[in-house]
């Protein structure tokens, strides 16, 4: 039952829609500036010759795939896919200008599931993946043949241009909603916005299930980068 | 008498490497150096991911490891002749940069390090030590690196 607010209650009702309310929770503003940074130091080490660095932060990347992963299940209310991924009907309402929610809005979930699974594809080429020269192999790269693993980089060199694509559309969607008086930046570093008025607010995820989400992320990772042996 | 040999080897090699940079080719006879150059580094590249297969799962073919350690060596020869100026990427698509031709002797260096490198773990393979090999084949990796990090650019074959 929502509380019945009198007409005229200043405080409560500035309080409610006047001030900024929780719309993304820490692990989903970690894993998205983490995965920023990864992403680019990815890019800057395998161009400076650090092939073992680069390597490590593939590994750190899938770790933080895996987390957000699971974290989409039992996480805050705007961090679960049940939740924002949404139907073309959906869509439809929301570029017609009928949805009032936060969180991701049912377009900006096809942007999300798109960045996912390229970057999920991308751990997945350099996992098997080795270098031209035979020095560096991803950790996976026994499960494949000599051929496949040459194949696997160049399909993860590639890939990255569709990476890069959906990077660039990600920040010109912002920029976008900026032009249009929306700011999407700072609510993603301090996980605060103003709601719309009839917005429902966010239902925060308990920090113990978060806890357990990190665990196993780490310890699949350390299993894939013992080369997935047999359990 | 090993040390012997593979010291006068290095000598004659270094020799060689250090005449290659000055010999001037062009035409066909760049075109084919540059072939030869790029289908010998492929060469060189697979033997040492079977390498890397080999000493990576426990207990290494003896046979396997000799082949490439042997393979590498011949090749390792004969990429004294492979760095003739007018075959850098001014001339055609190529992944040696022109740094080589403006440095040429920390390159001429580098490329005997890597010969010599070659000879030593070859040597160890043929031992049947594979501990020891092990070991040269990552000193050998790292002549490779050394100068690949500095003479070769981002191919995209």
């Amino acid at each position: 039952m929502p509380r019945q607010v009198p007409d005229g209650d200043a405080p409560l009702s500035r309080r409610r829609w006047g001030s900024a309310q929780p719309v993304w929770d820490l692990p989903v503003r970690l894993v998205h500036w983490l995965l920023a940074a990864l992403i680019t130091f990815s890019w800057w080490s395998v161009h400076n010759h650090h092939t073992d660095w680069h390597i490590w932060s593939g590994c750190a990347i899938l770790t933080l795939l895996i987390f957000r992963l699971l974290w989409g299940f039992v996480g805050s209310s705007t961090a679960r896919w049940s939740i924002f991924v949404r139907g073309p009907a959906s869509v439809a309402a929301y570029l017609r200008g009928r949805w009032n929610g936060i969180g991701h809005t049912p377009l900006g979930a096809l942007s999300v599931i798109a960045i996912f699974l390229a970057l999920a594809l991308q751990v997945g080429f350099g996992l098997i993946a080795e270098d031209e020269d035979g020095l560096y192999t991803g950790p996976l790269y026994r499960l494949v043949s000599i051929d496949t693993s040459d194949k696997a980089r160049d399909l993860h060199e590639l890939w990255f241009n569709v990476i890069l694509g959906l990077i660039v559309l990600h920040i010109a969607a912002i920029i976008f909603y900026r032009l249009r008086g929306m700011k999407l930046t700072k609510p993603m570093i301090t996980g605060r916005a103003v709601l719309t008025p009839g917005a429902q607010p966010m239902r925060s995820g308990k920090w113990w299930a978060a806890l357990i989400c990190l665990a196993l992320s780490i310890g699949i990772t350390r299993w894939v980068i013992a080369g997935a042996p047999p359990l | 008498m090993r040390i012997v040999r593979i010291a006068l080897a290095s000598i004659v090699l270094l020799a060689v490497t250090a005449s290659a940079a000055t010999v001037r080719v062009s035409g066909p006879k760049a075109a084919q150096v540059m072939h030869e150059r790029h289908e010998g580094m492929e060469a060189i590249g697979k033997a040492f991911k079977v390498l890397h297969r080999e000493f990576d799962a426990g207990s290494p073919s003896v046979p396997t490891v000799r082949a490439s350690a042997a393979r590498i060596t011949a090749l390792g020869k004969r990429s004294s002749g492979w760095f003739p100026a007018g075959t850098g990427p001014d001339v055609a698509k190529t992944g040696a940069k022109l740094e080589i031709w403006q440095n040429p002797q920390d390159f001429a260096a580098k490329l005997s390090a890597f010969q010599k490198a070659a000879l030593v773990f070859n040597a160890a393979a043929a031992g049947g030590d594979m501990n020891a090999a092990k070991a040269r084949y990552a000193d050998l990796g790292g002549t490779c690196k050394a100068c690949h990090d500095k003479y070769r650019t981002e191919m995209h074959h």
